[in-house]
């Protein structure tokens, strides 16, 4: 398994020797800018299903999704303390504990705020919501700022250790949470694809991302299945928001800002309203974040990754995996 | 018990104000109550319990005058106002408006007097706020293209100003149609490829645009000073410069040509004075916009593309002149605002002052003059009234943002239609 | 009908220029202070610190009977580490609330445009934090600092680097803002005038904690040093990611990492262990600083990083209004100059632009408990 990875890494290096400045790329820095590209991704592209989702059925960019995150990287801290505070150490038991936990509360977040500040708004101008939810996320931040103060905070360190591939001093690795990270992802977007595709919430959910009005005619309660899936999104960010915490260990209430900006450019860059569009995007933009800054330069990483996808719309204007717009005639 | 909950109205009104109780101490306990200490805590639930407690009243409030006659009578007067739609214009236009708008103007050119200095800065950011609206209102407002990278255009402009003066010697007059050009220059650029995405497409790929531009403007340290920023020259009037000695070879302070003692606020009104009348300009221009077949093609294409294609409107050309022009205006707002602060950096120009502005546009009623206006005042200077309340200002200012749109979600002011009629001919 | 909407918007009218015509009443047995400094946005915790410090240096001093028995009354201003807002606030200060002295602001990008005004209202403004050279050089007479320059820093860290590290290959990396480039350019031009050219250059975004990429691009060049120009919330992450990916280089910094949140934004004593920090002589070994830190403890907040920099400024102003018995800008800064203060820091003294005459940055060393403790030459 680790020799046939090897072998692609290695083919793929010469490819990215000839277009890039860059003399000497040994297989292991690639193979570890692979992995930190992947571990990326997969971050960007949990938090980009909230997006996506939301945006699929009522066409509303969620900018206060960002710091949704945030308070659950905040909610992952309090259980975690509280937990060690009645004596539960047990990784296992306070790692599921703290999911659980997590993404009840931060569902509720989802659902309260869609129905406090969207739902007045559904028959409004598509772009009141819009505004309402930077509104949101401006409350958001500076809640939780002011009650639990501006300074970083932090989680103990629970999972330690790292697969590691190669020779002892040329090697490249992949921690076990960012292992957890990868796996969740992808296991959770599997779990969300099949909800929407296979049951009949899911077909509840594409009907009314299809025709609000007819899927209500049809006797579709428009709104719960709206309240639903952001409470589905919220879920994904929750479940964001413990993985990273647990990987990074630190985090303020600054940090849904800029990670919710990365993951809107992932959902729009995958197509907005797919789902697994969004988990691609999110790959995508992480590893050319990853590989733009250690072949080119980290100070314009940023830059590429958004010229990327204005170049990505500009050929495919519905992102990668989305459908074309229709043109009524 | 379910039966019960039917039968009595009122217990069942009083189990709903319980769940919203109940819910927002779930949603508020661990935030608000468990306060992080390093991996301990401190926990405190004093302020969920409360906010709770007012939940349950207010909620239960509603729920019981929705069930009666009268009560239902004061939700309706409170309740956010639904219509919709736009109205045309009264033929002739408001007749009391010729006398209205002349007292409007006079007073805005002898309201500086009267302000402090303080209260004049923040005026000044205001009318800066309600050029940048009026220019992205063009965009978004009148044209129907969702932007979410106007602060781009408004970086070019203070940054042409600011870069231009150190390394061109350009001065504020001719640094204001250079900016304007140089913006608008940069709409096109951005416009041209762009302009065939759909909707929300635009939105990302413009607010792209916009961190590009400051990421550039941060990174190019060696050209534009990085997050240093570069300062920008005081502003002239005939070679006179208004600070407390001449900063550029060959100028003479104002105050030492007219032999009036220094005061800082001399400079601060004069760029009030000359924003004025540029934003003044602006709003006729606009308005004399909207009746030409540029204007009306604007509104037209915001409505119905294809109607507006099959027309024979060229959707190209219309959507680019909206998105020069709002770049344009974008700009010129640029160049006022370094000239204001004597000093630019890339953490001016971030996300955030994107979507403030779309904010006033959206707040002001999408395409109505009078309602940017107002809501750029009320954006810019209720931030700076509230500075009272400290820590908590930017979450009132929040909170206030979401009220504003729930109770308004149109607008403060309704657009009306421009009301024409072909001269001499059938409609 | 259109009235009718007027009347709607009357209340909100009243109230705005009922904010703007608010008269401020002054009473005369005060002395008001400014104390500007970011409370909201990315950088709050450190507007924290420079409250926290001036407020109890007020305290202490109103406790011992005030300036010439006037109480000195703190007026508290948000500029959210913008430009813009730090505008607003300065003239707020000035205009307003009348105060005759400003300590603050932190970003030296907000410190730059507010001392221009402060500057021209002839009002003493010192700065507990804004370290970029520029601050001092513009030729304005009002503005001071209690903390040091970049490159004053930036010439201990290089010296340190190429002298006592001897290092081969160092990477210089910068979180692209004032302060964090500042830093580390200045310790790069010090490191080149030593002979020893840096093997890698780069910024990294601050707000993000995902540095892994760079990380590997250090660990690709084989870098045996690697100098931080940042605070805390990036440089926490960012020797995390460095320790798990097994790099042994020596991580070095400069006083915006300095705080317990370092160790709390590096998850933990055991990554923050070996690090090098330049930073001002510790005031523990003050034995005025001592009495203070001991009393900030026991109210239970931990004076780190620009804390006792803004509780000396407080002091300094403190001295010079006493000592000049003017509230005048440009004599209290002649006063200052002339005489110096006595601070929690040590006795201090600035030259003509208002820096401080003898920088006192020495390197520390964190240890695997999370504590830092001088290197003795």
């Amino acid at each position: 398994m680790a020799g046939h990875a090897g072998i692609l890494i290695n083919s793929k290096s010469i490819l990215l020797q000839k277009t890039f400045r860059c003399s000497t790329m040994e297989s292991h820095i690639l193979g570890q800018q692979l992995v930190n590209g992947l571990a990326l991704g997969s971050i960007y592209g949990l938090i980009a299903v909230g997006y996506t989702m939301v945006y699929g059925i009522i066409g509303m960019i969620n900018f206060a999704h960002g710091d949704i995150y945030m308070v659950a990287a905040y909610i992952t801290a309090i259980c975690i303390a509280v937990l060690s505070f009645f004596g539960i150490n047990t990784v296992a038991i306070v790692l599921l504990i703290t999911l659980a936990v997590t993404i009840f509360i931060i569902a509720l977040y989802g659902w309260s705020i869609e129905r406090v500040a969207y739902k007045p708004l559904r028959n409004s101008t598509r772009l009141a919501p819009l505004i309402s939810a930077i509104g949101v996320s401006l409350i958001l931040q500076n809640y939780v700022q002011v009650s639990q103060g501006a300074r970083t905070q932090a989680v103990p360190t629970m999972i330690q250790g790292a697969f590691r591939f190669g020779s002892e001093t040329d090697f490249f690795q992949i921690t076990y949470i960012q292992t957890l990270l990868v796996v969740v992802s992808f296991l959770s977007m599997g779990i969300l694809t099949w909800i929407i595709q296979k049951t009949s919430l899911g077909r509840q959910c594409r009907a009314v991302q299809q025709d609000r009005k007819m899927a209500s005619l049809l006797g579709i309660n428009t709104d719960r299945i709206i309240s639903t899936v952001f409470i589905m999104g919220s879920s994904m960010a929750a479940v964001a928001g413990v993985l990273v915490t647990l990987n990074y260990g630190s985090f303020d209430f600054y940090i849904g800002f800029v990670t919710g900006i990365k993951a809107f450019t992932a959902a729009v860059l995958g197509g907005i309203g797919s789902l697994p569009g969004a988990m691609l995007g999110g790959i995508i933009l992480g590893m050319s974040e990853s590989l733009f800054s250690g072949l080119v330069n980290t100070d314009y990483k940023d830059v590429f990754a958004f010229s990327l996808l204005v170049l990505v719309l500009i050929f495919r204007p519905s992102g990668l995996l989305g459908k074309p717009a229709v043109e009524k005639v | 018990m379910l039966g019960t909950a039917h039968d009595n109205p009122k217990v069942a009104a009083l189990k709903e104000a319980l769940l919203s109780a109940a819910i927002t101490f779930l949603v508020m306990a661990p935030i608000s109550g468990i306060v992080l200490k390093g991996y301990a805590f401190e926990a405190d639930f004093t302020v969920p319990v409360y906010a709770a407690l007012i939940v349950f009243v207010l909620r239960l409030a509603i729920l019981l005058l929705e069930q009666n006659e009268t009560g239902r009578k004061i939700l309706v007067r409170l309740s956010p106002s639904k219509g919709g739609g736009v109205t045309v214009a009264k033929p002739g236009g408001v007749p009391w408006l010729r006398f209205i708008l002349p007292l409007l103007f006079i007073a805005g050119l002898v309201l500086p007097f009267f302000l402090g200095k303080y209260w004049l800065t923040v005026v000044i950011l205001a009318m800066i706020y309600v050029l940048l609206g009026l220019g992205l209102n063009i965009v978004v407002g009148l044209a129907g293209l969702l932007d979410l990278g106007f602060v781009a255009f408004y970086a070019v402009g203070a940054y042409m100003f600011a870069l231009g003066s150190q390394y061109w010697g350009l001065g504020f007059w001719t640094a204001l149609p250079l900016a304007a050009a140089t913006a608008a220059l940069f709409g096109g650029m951005l416009g041209f490829p762009v302009l065939r995405m759909h909707g929300d497409y635009l939105a990302i790929v413009t607010l792209g645009f916009g961190e590009i531009i400051r990421l550039v403007l941060n990174n190019w340290t060696s050209f534009t000073g990085g997050p240093n920023g570069v300062s920008a020259p005081n502003p002239t009037l005939f070679n006179l410069e208004f600070s407390r000695s001449a900063k550029i070879e060959g100028n003479i302070p104002f105050h030492e040509f007219f032999g009036i003692p220094y005061d800082s606020s001399l400079k601060y009104l004069f760029i009030y004075m000359v924003l004025f009348l540029v934003v003044c300009a602006m709003i006729y221009f606009v308005n004399r916009l909207r009746l030409m077949p540029m204007g009306r093609a604007w509104e037209a294409l915001r409505e119905d593309e294809i109607a507006c294609r099959s027309m024979g409107i060229n959707h190209v050309t219309v959507k680019l002149s909206a998105f020069m022009m709002g770049a344009m205006t974008g700009g010129i707002g640029g160049v006022f605002f370094a000239a204001y602060q004597g000093f630019v950096n890339p953490s001016s120009f971030t996300f955030f002052e994107s979507a403030l502005i779309l904010a006033i546009v959206v707040l002001g009623g999408m395409g109505s003059v009078v309602g940017v206006i107002i809501a750029a005042l009320v954006l810019t200077i209720l931030p700076e009234a509230l500075r009272d309340f400290a820590d908590y200002r930017v979450l009132i200012f929040g909170i206030l943002m979401v009220v504003m749109m729930i109770w308004k979600p149109r607008g403060l002011i309704r657009i009306h239609r421009p009301y024409f009629r072909v001269k001499g001919g059938k409609a | 009908m259109i009235m009718k909407k007027l009347w709607k918007m009357a209340p909100v009218a009243t109230l705005l220029v009922g904010m703007m015509a608010a008269p401020l009443t002054q009473a005369e047995d005060v002395v008001k202070i400014g104390v500007a400094g970011p409370h909201t946005g990315a950088y709050a915790a450190f507007g924290e610190q420079l409250w926290k410090g001036a407020e109890a240096a007020a305290n202490d001093i109103n406790e011992a009977g005030g300036i010439d028995g006037k109480k000195i009354e703190l007026v508290k201003a948000d500029d959210a580490c913008e430009p813009k807002q730090a505008v607003s606030v300065a003239n707020r200060l000035v205009d307003n609330d009348k105060v005759v002295a400003v300590v603050g602001h932190f970003c030296s990008s907000s410190t730059m445009p507010a001392s221009e005004i402060y500057d021209e209202a002839n009002i003493i403004d010192i700065t507990p934090a804004s370290t970029n050279p520029q601050v001092t050089e513009r030729g304005l007479k009002t503005i001071m600092r209690t903390c040091g320059r970049d490159d004053q820093q930036g010439n201990v860290a290089g010296d340190y680097i190429v002298n006592q590290l001897k290092a081969k290959k160092v990477a210089v990396i910068h979180d692209k803002d004032t302060y964090g480039q500042g830093l580390a350019d200045a310790t790069k031009a010090r490191m080149n005038e030593l002979g020893l050219e840096e093997v890698l250059y780069e910024g990294l975004t601050r707000g993000e904690k995902d540095f892994n990429a760079l990380v590997t691009k250090i660990k690709s060049v084989d870098a045996d040093v690697v100098y931080f120009g940042g605070l805390h919330s990036e440089a926490g992450p960012l020797v995390r990611q460095l320790r798990e990916q097994g790099s042994k280089a020596t991580f070095i910094s400069g006083d915006g990492i300095v705080s317990e949140d370092f160790v709390v934004a590096a998850g933990g004593g055991e990554f923050v262990d070996g690090v090098l920090s330049t930073f001002g002589r510790d005031p523990r070994t003050i034995p005025e600083g001592k009495a203070v830190v001991d009393k900030f403890k026991a109210a239970g907040y931990e004076p780190e990083g620009y804390t006792l920099y803004s509780y000396a400024a407080m002091q300094a102003i403190a001295d010079a209004i006493k000592g000049s018995g003017s509230t005048d800008g440009d004599k209290l800064t002649a006063w200052l100059e002339s005489n110096g203060a006595d601070t929690v820091m040590g006795k201090k003294e600035w030259d003509e632009k208002g820096d401080l005459k003898v920088s006192d940055y020495v390197m520390y060393r964190w240890d695997k408990d999370g504590k830092y403790t001088m290197i003795e030459e």
